[in-house]
């Protein structure tokens, strides 16, 4: 099935009513998600999963999904209005577009963002149809060692980007794979650091960590800041359009986001984060007026804004081509897959082109969705933000614990649950980013496996495992992106350290 | 000393995971056994724990501040009850049931984060009732009911 002819069978199985509906509330609750501060896609989706179990696959992924792209568009709202991040992705937002809303051009900075979203998330779908059919064709050729050297490449080059530092990323990556050795050996059947529990026996549940990490540890997060009220100002929908100007300044700015948003959710790490200061500093670059940045340039909306959007439909290609996730949120979306018996991979595509196809076209139709929501609504969202916080992350907590009980109905989840809130929030005060640990719990077992696969394969020969062309390939990226950057460094010290005698 | 400790407590647990997975069965390289990737990852650990150590012991000490301000105090102590709260509710569940351990999660939380015990009252009951029919009942979620149950 080529890219067209499977789009189009991707929209017969999107435009059903129940998966309509499913992705309406997706986007919805996306938005919600994105408006409020303190409460991420990540949580939200971790914990609607569980309430997905009941659902099709391809209606499950279209809800979750929707949820992850929807917080994208509802972050901005927030940066743009209260001069508040709503989640991480809108941070480098807030720079021009509240300047923007204190010069009284709020509803131009807000269609501005929707419209590059809209088409940032339109082409990002556009590259997953063509990239990930593309990178599924070849995925079939590799064998245990290429899918080690993946997860491997994939996890050094995380710890890499992650932010921080690379040590505290190897002590998360650590963490992640020790974890995922728990509980039965699916070889030998041999139970390992279980300590006798039988509810161990199963490992350590993906869900019930991420919930601890995101959801819980932002609510202890708000707990500690305490009830903070924003000051929120009112957009009416006649004020949203922007001038002819501004609207002229903006095409190429969103046409470069795309891209780079795209480019950038293609590696590991928190690409919807990175990709807004790339395109960003990207835009400042190019600017004839670099100046007018930090001061309501409407390019320092358009830009980031369309590369968050577009970094979440390029984080889409290496999940569903390759069975790989490279962040916390697509992580989930594996964990939703495999809960529902599909595997990711490049089979997917050919054995259950409805999971495929139907999502790819539900992304189009959740962007078209979003711009209809986004606008005229922006008043209803933005009022969101007059809930108590306290409140909703109490009421948040509460979910998080029946939702955490809810997976396997165990008190052992529960535990889980709150020993990782703990630990997030832990993490949050020393400034380290628990990514790396929940994308290596999800990698490491896949790595044991595709381990001992090659190593069973070569004889124990870990020269023949490495020195084949795809996995030198492959693990040559990561390899680079760790030793050039201190290298250069290195070259460069000497000739500063002579500066001041020449 | 945060650093210290921190780097600490990494190598412990890092040395310890060690010494779990050496004494599971190992194999050979050509046939790795369920211990085989244990080990790795406790080494990996290991070398990364030690790294930390060194990192740590070479930054020079930042001097502590000796007195928190007191709103730092006042939410580190909301935090910590948030904490408390949660331990409570996941070993008062098997016990007590559902709908009574959610009911005081919600009130007493809400009254610690700054609500009338009223308001936090009547906010427990709605949260515990309706969660309670929405996955107990409509979504058959085995939520424990409780003593009083029969």
């Amino acid at each position: 099935m080529g890219p067209l002819e499977g789009l189009a069978y991707g929209f017969t199985v999107a435009a059903t009513p129940t998966n309509l509906l499913a992705c309406f509330l997706g986007v919805l609750v996306g938005t919600i998600v994105g408006v409020l501060p303190g409460i991420g896609p990540v949580g939200a989706m971790a914990l609607l999963l569980p309430s997905t179990f009941a659902l099709h696959p391809a209606t499950a992924l279209i809800m979750l999904a929707g949820i992850y792209y929807g917080a994208m568009y509802g972050g901005s709202t927030t940066s743009i209005l209260v001069n508040v991040p709503g989640e991480a992705g809108s941070v480098v937002t807030l720079l021009d577009g509240y300047q923007m809303t204190r010069k009284g051009r709020a509803g131009a900075a807000l269609c501005i963002a929707a419209v590059g979203s809209f088409v940032a998330g339109t082409v990002g779908v556009v590259g997953i149809m063509l990239a990930a059919a593309w990178l599924a064709d070849l995925a079939i050729r590799f064998g245990p060692p290429e899918y080690f050297a993946i997860a491997l490449g994939g996890l050094l080059l995380l710890s890499r980007l992650s932010g921080g530092s690379v040590l505290h990323s190897f002590v998360m990556v650590a963490i992640g794979l020790a974890l995922g050795t728990v509980g039965m050996d699916t070889v030998t059947a041999l139970r390992r650091f279980t300590f006798g529990s039988i509810a161990l026996s199963q490992g350590v549940d993906l869900v019930p960590v991420i919930m601890g990490l995101y959801g819980v540890a932002e609510v202890l997060l708000l707990a500690e800041q305490g009830v903070a009220k924003a000051l929120i100002v009112s957009v009416r929908v006649k004020e949203l359009l922007p001038t002819r100007e501004e609207w002229r300044r903006s095409w190429a700015p969103i046409g470069r986001g795309s891209v780079v948003g795209f480019v950038t959710g293609l590696i590991p790490g928190p690409a919807a984060v990175l990709s807004t200061f790339i395109a960003y500093n990207l835009e400042k670059k190019v600017s004839r007026t670099p100046e007018r940045f930090g001061h309501g340039a409407i390019e320092g909306v358009a830009a980031p804004e369309s590369a968050n959007n577009a970094a979440t439909a390029g984080a889409m290609v290496p999940l569903l081509s390759l069975g790989i996730p490279f962040s916390p949120a697509t992580a989930i979306l594996l964990g939703a897959l495999v809960i529902h018996g599909l595997q990711p991979g490049p089979l997917l595509i050919v054995q259950r082109p409805e999971v495929f196809w139907g999502f790819v076209a539900s992304m189009y139709i959740g962007n078209f969705l979003l711009l209809i929501l986004n606008l005229p609504l922006v008043g209803v969202f933005v009022s969101v933000l007059r809930l108590p916080q306290h409140v909703l992350a109490t009421l948040v907590l509460l979910l998080c614990l029946v939702g955490a009980f809810s997976l396997s109905n165990s008190h052992l989840d529960l535990w889980i649950l709150v020993l990782f809130g703990v630990f997030g929030y832990a993490l949050r005060k020393l400034n380290v980013d628990a990514s790396p640990l929940v994308v290596a719990l999800v990698l490491g077992p896949m790595m044991e496996k595709t381990l001992r696969q090659s190593l069973f394969i070569t004889q124990g020969s870990l020269v023949d495992m490495i020195a084949r062309p795809l996995t030198l390939a492959i693990l040559a990226i990561p390899v680079m992106a760790l030793a050039v950057p201190p290298l250069l460094r290195l070259r460069r010290r000497p000739r500063t350290a002579t500066a001041p005698v020449a | 000393m945060l650093e210290r400790v921190v780097a600490l407590v990494v190598l412990a647990v890092a040395g310890v995971y060690l010494r779990l997975a050496l004494a599971l069965p190992y194999g050979t390289t050509a046939r790795p056994g369920p211990g085989f990737f244990p080990t790795l990852v406790g080494i990996f650990a290991c070398v990364v724990g030690a790294g930390m150590m060194v990192a740590a012991f070479r930054a020079p000490m930042r001097a502590r501040c000796a007195h928190a301000a007191a709103s730092e105090t006042a939410g580190r102590t909301r935090a910590l009850s948030t904490v408390v709260v949660l331990v409570a509710f996941c070993a008062l569940m098997p016990w007590l049931g559902y709908p009574i351990v959610a009911f005081g999660f919600v009130t007493v939380l809400l009254q610690r984060l700054g609500s009338s015990w009223r308001a936090a009252g009547i906010i427990g009951v709605v949260a515990a009732v309706v969660s309670f029919y929405v996955f107990g009942v409509l979504l058959d979620v085995p939520l424990p009911r409780g003593p009083w149950s029969s």
